[in-house]
């Protein structure tokens, strides 16, 4: 059961709760929660916030697909992932990602959480943009998309 | 045939709107659609590298969502999405 969505910011935000309400199951003994934020340093410049470009189309095919992918490779019953990234501009501390996952068992959920932010990484098409005090900003470099 | 090229990522600072629009030869490959953006940048932007280096190193999508390769003709009217480096999370 998979959740994929690209929150614009100018709209709404990522909220723990509606993913707490999507992965809840009996069937499930172990949930994670992974939440990436905007942090305050990177490469000794002091960040101020962050600005998210996204594919939307390609954005959620690509979470489908790395969904896709995890059932083969683990063949884990009854999981449940929920994942939202944000798209637009967010301050120090917001949240830019969550992925939230059930499984049966805690090291399937701790497996499964690690994978999807690992492979969202390579295959997923979403750009960083940070800005600093100076009120400078800059595109992060990231690297090519693999497609598989 | 028209291309409207939709800008994401660093390769946003080509334009001020969210895409730019070529003109090319039917059945132009990718290859070769890659580097007239590079000549309309180099002309653009006189020779700005950095600009160069975000189109030699990303992908292409088709109005459909598919990650094209180098040798995928365009033989129509399309949209194509140009994919910097990406890094999101």
């Amino acid at each position: 059961m998979l959740h994929a969505k690209v929150v614009d910011i100018t709209k709404e935000k990522i909220e723990l709760s509606k993913a707490e309400k999507f992965i809840a199951s009996s069937k499930c003994g172990a949930l994670i929660y992974f939440v990436g934020t905007v942090r305050d340093l990177n490469n000794d410049k002091k960040v101020t916030g962050m600005t998210y470009d996204s594919h939307d189309a390609l954005v959620i095919k690509s979470f489908e697909e790395i969904y896709q992918d995890s059932l083969k490779k683990f063949k884990f019953d009854n999981i449940a992932v929920f994942i939202e990234h944000i798209k637009g501009k967010i301050q120090l501390g917001d949240i830019s990602i969550l992925i939230a996952v059930a499984c049966k068992h805690r090291n399937q959920a701790y497996e499964l959480s690690r994978f999807f932010i690992e492979e969202i990484k390579k295959k997923t098409p979403i750009w960083k943009k940070e800005h600093y005090e100076n009120e400078d900003s800059e595109w992060l470099e990231g690297n090519p998309i693999q497609t598989k | 045939m028209k291309i409207k090229l939709e800008l994401f990522g660093a390769s946003r600072d080509f334009s001020d709107k969210d895409h730019l629009e070529f003109k090319i030869k039917d059945k132009m490959e990718i290859k070769d659609f890659r580097k007239e953006i590079i000549n309309y940048l180099k002309k653009k932007f006189k020779g700005n590298e950095s600009f160069k280096k975000i189109v030699e190193s990303s992908a292409f999508c088709s109005e459909d969502n598919n990650i094209i390769n180098d040798s995928y003709k365009i033989s129509r009217d399309q949209k194509i999405g140009i994919i910097p480096p990406i890094g999101g999370g």
